[in-house]
């Protein structure tokens, strides 16, 4: 066993019982059906033996948004034990049928990416439809689900005509999200990127895995990792930065899949090393004076929520940073835990109302500000303001790239 | 003084009086057991937990080895509950002589402990941390036991069958008529009552102890008190006991028992069964030792340290304690020291404990006329009200030297055997998070009250029911949070609130004892959060003006402040 | 990006020496592992337990002990620190009452008194010289929550010759059954028809009982926590204070939030869950720390640090099996009593305190942390709180008052 899986696997030797988790995290505060983090955490994993039946069941409603990770004074990975929990929950009881499906963004955006999606997000959006994908499968009849785009952002790709002043190359990973859901967020980040002199190469990617984490599926995540990272792990070895829009692909690639999934080969490692969320990329470049700053004025006042995903990233708020060199713009940060969704998490049946009053205190906010637009970097956590609030939401890349006047 | 009769008297409440009382009492013996602390006070209470296979004694003690090989298999028929199928290996390190295993495997042939030999491969397959150095491994049927619950469950059945068990009794004298032991003055540690105790035969079951006790009749014991340090560390890094395959040695076994894997034990003569310490390099050596079998071990937490005293029956001149046998031996005081009345069991350990009641009990009935065969080895324990019952049964062994028993055992479907994950499948079923009173250890109120009413003395007894305070904080929530319950539960009967806080004080107290030899690291600052909740919060500190022993409980009683001083 | 000042650790100290950097206009950053002894103490203001007059007793102190972390800042630096955290806190509503001329005498939940200058109006009306006017208090908790016994609180107290008697309130109805942790419970408190069933039982109790005063557990409210202390007032018809229960500290949670918008308002930044593993610098100067971060270290830049890791229990200080305990951030030597064997006395509650938690970092009259030979190892670098050396912030009772009077100082150099 190597020094990072111990690392992780012995954590729980620092707990000091402290409950600061626990006070912190957002499920336990509105669902007594979890009993905190340091009870299923630090606490449980005392007890459990592998090889032995799984004793665990209220672990499954950890979100895995990773505020006891941020906030635990001693360094107990209390989200990753807690994965691993939910795993051999899966591997004893199986996987619902509904969490295959919700973990399989990719697959689910392939089918309903396309010409025909105008047609299938109306779909999902009658009532009865809605109901019926309830009962048979269990996802919420209210939950956010994305509506699909006309067009993939790989192929707007294709057609892309880049710059041929770039200096520099970046590699793009532009997940499921950007691909099939939101392709407007990918072209704001190509624009960004060749603004600033890039040239952005886009490898042969597909899901970062992180929803077949979060839903138990270890199997199907160790190999989408696996693929990834023979895709990218070229790039990385040629110094050519990794960049991505969606922090929790950006996470998985650096952290979650690796230690998770207990996977350490050297590829792994140059690839997490090699990977960077776009916003902390541009932060390095304005913090080495290479960032362009021929922004035109935004006169807007917009709440900002930093995904707990992007905190996970234990980064501070690179967004803002950046954001705050933007003339006239002034962001108000949520300082709320999380949105609630949480990926998948909030998809879920049984999970829907939990999910949403984790959100309240970012719903609140967000109404209380008056804007009709809220910035957040996570597609999941933006379908869930929406969702909830009915204000439209935006990448800060978006902003970014109409502050630098940019076509899109 | 009130005086009254009984037939016989056993005086200590470890696992062997314990067993001596349920023998006596099944087979219609009218018996009285005293007891100077809680039952398993004295070293039933402070060993590592290890239902031997045997393997430890096929070369240096083959006698014994095979007495552990029989009471494994009999034990895990009546006392399933206790004990968890661990399965045990014994390894070959770089440390060790490569020449052992075979003499190793010969013996356990020779003496009966079943053994198998397995692939390094395997052995990492199931123990990961293991040392891959090692170059050889076989496997035993060792397991883990829970000796307080074994001797509760033990004196529950003793009660059943008539005996009386009394916990914080002290023995002040024996009581000598010429040439014959007739009783004995106890004295009830929890009001200073003196009592009388006319008897046909006193069993000395005293452990370490049994010289003192001896000496009481002016006989000659000679006990060695053996002092053995172990150090529990935070979380079971195997869930297989793991022995190095060589002579038994210092700081050479690992045993995963419930939440912590304890790793043990030194072996140093103390002159005195209640005083003795515990040194920093005793402790510094295991940690080394655990490094050999477990690389890093030495970097995981450590919870706290305690030792025991090995009652070691010295009857030969021999040089070194760990060459005195660890057998056991009856004497019958008559025929050795023309001493009518008395009986005495040395020596032997907490796997054979049974076997050594129904010698002893065989002895004394034939004495006292009695003829009722013993029955121990067929009836199962019951369960104790701190247990909750569960139906839930862990899967059975199926693989390596235990898998016959192990199925032979299910197939007599008594309670099932302790698992892992037993507490905490309850809590989660029962949905009891926010009851849970010990976090760590994950006694729940109902547990904790189960404890107290079964008539605990003070705040050890309870940790030692439900081992409430046992976990990584060592009592940082749970000692308020008992100590109120105690209160609430047994305000109504004399008990008050000066009584709890000397509870409180002295458990924490007791807890810090066993802490000080392990604070650093993580623990060290565990120990400086419960500084901070018991100053810096709650002002215990401030609660000794009124703080008071009494009230039913034994605090600070002389008797039975055994626990060692720092050297 | 690049600030003026970082402030490693978001305890009392290290918040109060942020505050003070930004309110001069430098651009702050608190870096933090998480969060940390606010959310463990009491909530109340230590200063010195072991005397009527804590401010005289700290006078001398200065005198008598110039290493101690008081006689570094400066008996001024300590009431002007006083003086702006009791602004933090007004600031939310939340005042912090009390004199740094005599400590008051809090019930703890144990039912002992334990002395403390200042605390929140939420618990003033418990202080021991109130109680001890004749007229009866009620101890009331809830059965669910399990940091908090009113029978023993009140008989404790009654030993002391105060009039007392403990009861178990009735939950009111709600949808949770299993967890009642302070936090929840303080949560339920925000819900006007919680407190509004509990205060029509107190109401009944108190015109049964003839109760002045209404202890209960410091679990009322997260963050209005004064609007229900005076509702609960109002429908009780008696004085209500809180007393403080077991970690998470409720007050103390209170106490974090009013520093972060103290802090948010001044235009600091605030990054918890970055834990700070080593600094760069060539001596005397520190030029940057890095913490952990997903994948691989974030550098930080900085032209001034501020070391407010705490001791032993914040996690600044870690001691090694081997008997060497070292600073974890900085690597900054630390003064320590000699062999693991000098450590511990052999009580746990000794009123002199275990030697190990007097170690920590040496500094000079501006805070700098020295060497073993009494040179300035950095001299852009303070340290506050409890990682500093020849103190017992438990023992002595001076645990906030340490830390915020010397987080202010490093705020003004």
């Amino acid at each position: 066993m190597d020094h990072i899986e111990l690392s992780l696997t012995q954590s729980l030797d620092h707990c000091i019982k402290c409950n600061i988790c626990t006070s912190a995290c957002p499920v336990a505060a509105v669902t007594d059906a979890f009993p905190g983090p340091k009870y299923v955490g630090p606490q449980a994993q005392r007890f459990r033996h592998e090889g032995q039946p799984v004793p665990d069941a209220s672990v499954d409603y950890c979100s895995g948004c990773r505020v006891c990770n941020q906030v635990c004074p001693t360094g107990v990975k209390i989200a990753e034990l807690n994965a691993r929990a939910r795993a051999q929950i899966v591997a004893e009881r199986g996987l619902p049928l509904r969490n295959w499906l919700v973990a399989r963004a990719g697959l689910v955006g392939r089918m309903s990416c396309g010409p025909h999606a105008p047609l299938l997000n109306f779909g999902l959006r009658l009532t009865p439809a809605r109901w019926a994908v309830e009962k048979v499968i269990g996802i919420h009849r209210k939950a956010p689900l994305p509506a699909s785009s006309t067009y993939t952002f790989r192929a707007w790709f294709r057609k892309h005509r880049a710059p041929t002043t770039a200096r520099r190359q970046v590699a793009f990973f532009h997940g499921c999200a950007t691909n099939f859901y939101e392709p407007h967020v990918g072209k704001a980040a190509i624009a960004v990127l060749e603004h600033n002199g890039f040239e952005v190469l886009l490898p042969k990617q597909q899901c970062c895995g992180l929803p077949l984490i979060s839903n138990g599926d270890f199997k199907a995540a160790t190999s989408a990792h696996e693929a990834n990272v023979q895709a990218l792990v070229s790039y990385a070895r040629q110094g050519i930065p990794i960049v991505g829009t969606s922090t929790s692909c950006t996470l998985t690639l650096k952290e979650e899949a690796p230690e998770i999934l207990a996977l350490h080969s050297e590829d792994v490692q140059i690839v997490a090393a090699g990977t960077y969320d776009i916003f902390e990329f541009l932060r390095s470049l304005a913090e080495r004076g290479e960032l362009k700053t021929d922004f035109r004025p935004i006169e807007r006042h917009l709440p900002y929520h930093q995904p707990c995903q992007y905190r996970a990233h234990r980064l501070g708020s690179p967004a803002m940073d950046v954001l705050s060199l933007i003339p006239g713009l002034v962001l108000e940060e949520s300082h709320a835990e999380c949105c609630g969704i949480a990926g998948t998490y909030g998809l879920k049946q049984e999970k829907y109302q939990i999910g949403m009053d984790v959100g309240a205190k970012l719903f609140d906010m967000v109404k209380r500000s008056g804007s009709d637009l809220a910035l957040c970097d996570s597609e999941t956590c933006r379908w869930q303001i929406t969702h909830a609030t009915g204000v439209a939401s935006k990448h800060p890349i978006e902003i970014l790239a109409e502050a630098y006047g940019l076509e899109l | 003084m009130r005086t009254i009769e009984t037939d016989v008297l056993v005086i200590g409440g470890g696992a062997t009086g314990t067993g001596c009382a349920r023998d006596l009492a099944m087979r219609g013996i009218r018996t009285i057991l005293v007891e100077k602390g809680d039952l398993t006070h004295g070293t039933t209470g402070r060993y590592h937990g290890l239902l031997h296979s045997g393997g430890r004694y096929v070369t240096k003690d083959p006698q014994s080895a095979t007495e552990c090989a029989r009471e494994n298999v009999v034990l895990r028929k009546i006392m399933p509950h206790c004990l968890e199928d661990t399965s045990g290996f014994f390894v070959t390190t770089p440390w060790d002589d490569p020449a052992y295993g075979d003499v190793f495997v010969k013996n356990c042939r020779l003496t009966g402990v079943p053994v198998q030999e397995l692939s390094v491969q395997a052995m990492l397959r199931r123990e990961p941390l293991l040392n891959p150095q090692i170059s050889r491994v076989f496997e035993v049927m060792d397991g883990s036991a829970d000796s307080f619950l074994a001797t509760r469950s033990t004196a529950l059945s003793a009660e059943e069958y008539g005996a009386q068990i009394w916990t914080y009794h002290h023995v002040v004298d024996l009581v000598r008529e010429g040439d014959r032991v007739t009783g004995a003055v106890v004295e009830d540690l929890r009001n200073g009552e003196r009592i009388g105790i006319l008897c046909a035969c006193v069993l000395n079951a005293a452990g370490a102890w049994a010289g003192k006790i001896a000496a009481m009749a002016g006989v000659t014991v000679t006990v060695l008190p053996g002092k053995g340090t172990m150090v529990a560390m935070n979380h079971r890094m195997v869930n297989t006991v793991v022995n190095r395959c060589k002579l038994p040695d210092d700081g050479d076994i690992i045993v995963p028992i419930h939440t912590v894997a304890v790793i043990g034990t030194t072996d140093v003569h103390v002159p005195d069964p209640d005083v003795y310490g515990i040194e920093p390099d005793e402790i510094q050596f295991m940690l080394a030792e655990g490094d050999k079998l477990i690389p890093g071990f030495s970097q995981y937490r450590a919870l706290r340290a305690w030792a025991g005293v090995r009652p070691l029956y010295k009857d030969r001149d021999v040089a070194n304690d760990r060459d005195i046998p660890r057998t056991f031996k009856l004497l019958d005081h008559a025929e050795r020291d023309g001493v009518e009345g008395m009986l005495s069991i040395v020596g032997g350990k907490w796997t054979t404990y049974r076997l050594m009641a129904e010698e002893s009990v065989d002895a004394l009935a034939k004495r006292l006329g009695n003829t009722r065969p013993c029955r121990t080895a067929e009836e199962p324990l019951p369960l104790p009200p701190t247990e909750h019952q569960t139906t839930f049964r862990p899967p059975v062994r199926t693989t390596g030297p235990g898998a016959s028993v192990a199925a032979e055992v299910e197939a007599l479907q008594h309670a099932p055997l302790y698992w892992l994950g037993k507490h905490l499948s309850e809590v989660e079923h029962e949905q009891s998070f926010a009851d849970l009173i010990c976090e760590c250890e994950m006694a729940s109120r109902s547990r904790v009250l189960a404890a107290i009413d079964a008539g605990a003395k003070n705040l050890d007894d309870i940790r030692r029911d439900v081992r409430m305070g046992m976990g990584p904080c060592q009592g940082g929530w749970c000692i308020y949070r008992t100590t109120a319950l105690l209160f609430e539960r047994r305000g109504e009967d004399g008990l008050s609130h000066a009584n709890s806080n000397d509870a409180l004080l002295h458990f924490l107290q007791a807890r810090w004892k066993g802490l000080v030899p392990v604070l650093w690291g993580d623990q060290l600052r565990q120990a400086r959060l419960d500084e901070l909740i018991y100053v810096g919060v709650l002002g215990a500190d401030r609660l000794r003006p009124i703080a008071e022993q009494g009230g039913g409980l034994v605090t600070d009683n002389p008797a039975v402040a055994t626990e060692y001083v720092k050297a | 990006m690049n600030y003026e000042t970082i402030v490693i650790g978001a305890g009392l100290a290290g918040m109060m020496a942020a505050l003070g950097r930004a309110e001069r206009g430098e651009r702050v950053m608190v870096l933090a592992k998480g969060h940390g002894s606010t959310h463990w103490a009491a909530g109340c203001l230590d200063l010195f337990a072991e005397a009527d007059d804590p401010l005289g007793a700290i006078n001398q102190l200065v005198q008598t002990r110039p290493a101690h972390p008081y006689a570094l800042a400066g008996v001024a630096a300590l009431e002007q620190a006083l003086a702006r955290v009791r602004g933090v806190a007004e600031a939310v509503g939340y005042p912090l009452v009390g004199n740094a001329g005599r400590n008051l005498l809090m019930p703890t939940a144990l039912g002992a008194l334990r002395p403390t200058a200042f605390v929140p109006a939420t618990m003033v009306n418990g202080e021991a010289r109130q109680l001890g006017d004749g007229r009866p208090t009620l101890i009331a908790g809830l059965h669910e929550l399990r940091d908090f016994f009113p029978p023993l609180i009140a008989a404790n107290l009654r030993a002391q010759g105060y009039a007392a008697e403990g009861v178990y309130l009735e939950l009111p109805p709600v949808e949770r059954a299993h967890d009642f942790s302070p936090v929840v419970v303080a949560r339920l408190f925000e819900r006007p028809a919680f407190r509004a069933a509990l205060g029509r039982q107190l109401a009944a109790l108190v015109r049964k009982g003839g109760y002045a005063r209404i202890g209960l557990p410091a679990v009322l409210g997260l963050y209005n926590a004064v609007e229900v202390v005076r509702e609960l007032q109002a429908l009780s018809g008696a004085l209500i204070f809180e007393i403080p229960t077991l970690p998470t500290s409720v007050p103390g949670m209170r106490l974090f939030h009013a520093f972060e918008q103290a802090l948010t308002k001044a235009g600091a930044r605030l990054q918890i869950g970055g834990w700070v593993l080593r600094g760069e610098g060539s001596n005397p100067h520190l030029h940057a720390v890095f913490s952990e971060a997903a994948a691989r270290e974030q550098r930080h830049l900085a032209r001034r640090w501020v070391l407010a890791t705490g001791g032993v229990m914040g996690g600044g200080l870690r001691a090694e099996h081997t008997g060497v305990v070292n600073e974890t951030a900085l690597g900054l030597p630390v003064r320590t009593p000699s062999g693991r064997s000098d450590w511990f006395q052999a009580r746990f509650l000794d009123e002199a305190g275990h030697p190990i938690f007097r170690a920590g970092i040496a500094v000079d009259a501006q805070l700098r942390p020295l060497d073993a030979a009494d040179q300035i190892v950095y001299t852009n670098v303070a340290v506050v709180g409890s990682a500093l050396a020849d103190f017992d912030p438990i023992r002595e009772g001076c645990l906030e008052g340490v830390a915020l009077a010397t987080g202010f100082a490093a705020g003004q150099l």
